[in-house]
């Protein structure tokens, strides 16, 4: 099972280069890492994913940036996160994988309704430490408070969760038992921490339906 | 009685960073009470009892210790300085951390880079690591290299 921080940005959005932030991860306890932007592959043996984030008004404006040249080449597609509709909109988008960023919409953006199409298209939510490393007081207090809302949503509809730090230098990159601590703070349990780790993976590279051969 | 006690090993970063363990302490208690609370923090009696080399040793009643790890990772500065606390161990003794301490030292002489207008202090580390400092004052700016990086450059 891999595990994979769902998005770091390097130099020079940060003050850490690519390669620098791979040869921490890897020492912090990852084997991958989806990079938003940065230049470079590092010559560690961790792999490193190219993620692109999305961020649009409407519908259409996401329904056309998909389609440009520089998304089509990523591997992970980012959206951040609106309204209720908006989200439910997005989940259904088939180039989609994440949506991100739910910690700073309003409490009812992401509902069951978005839950249970996200489930069903096979669309991520992230869930990033830096809000709840960074913040202090009432942001922090409304963002625990929201991911114990997806957390049980995820727990009832299935939809697959990615854990990110959000990193943009190595100082806020965490490791994966660090996480799991933060994790801890709004419910979340080893097992699913872990398997929030490892789904970048399987939505990068969904299973295929069996085809019955005879 | 005396209470059980158990010890957090944590790395502080940025390498060569000179930390006073005094503003340790006080980051470790702003982190821990903002984010479990001031009674939870008065149970877990955190102190930080050793600062040097690059890592600090930080002490909590025993049954406390994830909490004050968790609070750790939520350390973003100590003093005016933008660093990071990284959990390496945890023990009932200070003895058995002390083995896990693995001094981290600039290999070599400082060099000099430039990057446009600014003049950086580049620190050689091991794993190929580059460090480089904003040559100044007060609130110098600092980026996180490889050497391949530097190279390329």
């Amino acid at each position: 099972m891999k595990i994979t921080d769902a998005s770091v940005h390097p130099y020079p959005a940060g003050d850490s280069t690519l390669a620098r932030m791979a040869l921490e991860a890897t020492e912090l306890g990852f084997d991958s890492i989806v990079a938003i932007g940065g230049v470079g592959r590092p010559s560690t043996g961790l792999k490193v994913l190219q993620g692109v984030v999305i961020d649009a008004a409407s519908q259409k404006d996401i329904l056309r940036q998909v389609r440009e040249p520089a998304v089509r080449r990523a591997d992970v597609v980012f959206v951040n996160a609106g309204d209720t509709s908006f989200n439910r909109a997005v989940v259904a988008i088939k180039e989609v994988h994440v949506i991100r960023n739910i910690q700073a919409t309003r409490r009812n953006a992401f509902d069951h309704v978005a839950a249970r199409s996200a489930a069903e298209h096979g669309v991520g939510v992230d869930l990033s430490m830096a809000p709840i490393i960074q913040s202090r007081g009432t942001k922090r207090q409304k963002t625990l408070e929201r991911y114990a809302d997806i957390l049980s949503l995820q727990r009832r509809y299935g939809f697959p969760l990615t854990i990110s730090s959000g990193a943009r230098s190595i100082l806020d990159q965490r490791s994966v038992r660090e996480v799991r601590g933060l994790c801890a703070l709004f419910g979340m349990t080893g097992a699913e921490v872990s398997e929030a780790f490892a789904s970048v993976d399987l939505l990068t590279e969904p299973k295929q339906p069996v085809r019955v051969i005879r | 009685m005396r209470t059980k006690r158990r010890y957090i090993l944590v790395r502080v970063l940025p390498y060569g960073m000179a930390a006073d363990p005094k503003r340790v302490y006080l980051s470790v208690i702003e982190a821990a009470s903002s984010l479990l609370g001031d009674a939870v923090v008065g149970l877990a009696q955190p102190a930080v009892v050793f600062c040097d080399g690059g890592y600090a040793v930080v002490r909590c009643r025993r049954g406390t210790e994830k909490d004050i790890a968790a609070a750790l990772a939520t350390v973003t500065a100590i003093g005016n300085e933008r660093a990071a606390l990284r959990t390496v161990a945890t023990s009932g003794t200070i003895h058995a951390l002390r083995r896990r301490m693995k001094p981290i030292r600039p290999q070599n002489e400082a060099g000099e880079a430039v990057f446009g207008e600014t003049y950086f202090s580049v620190y050689h580390y091991p794993h190929r690591k580059v460090d480089l400092v904003e040559k100044g004052i007060k609130h110098q700016k600092s980026l996180f290299f490889t050497e391949a990086d530097l190279e390329e450059r």
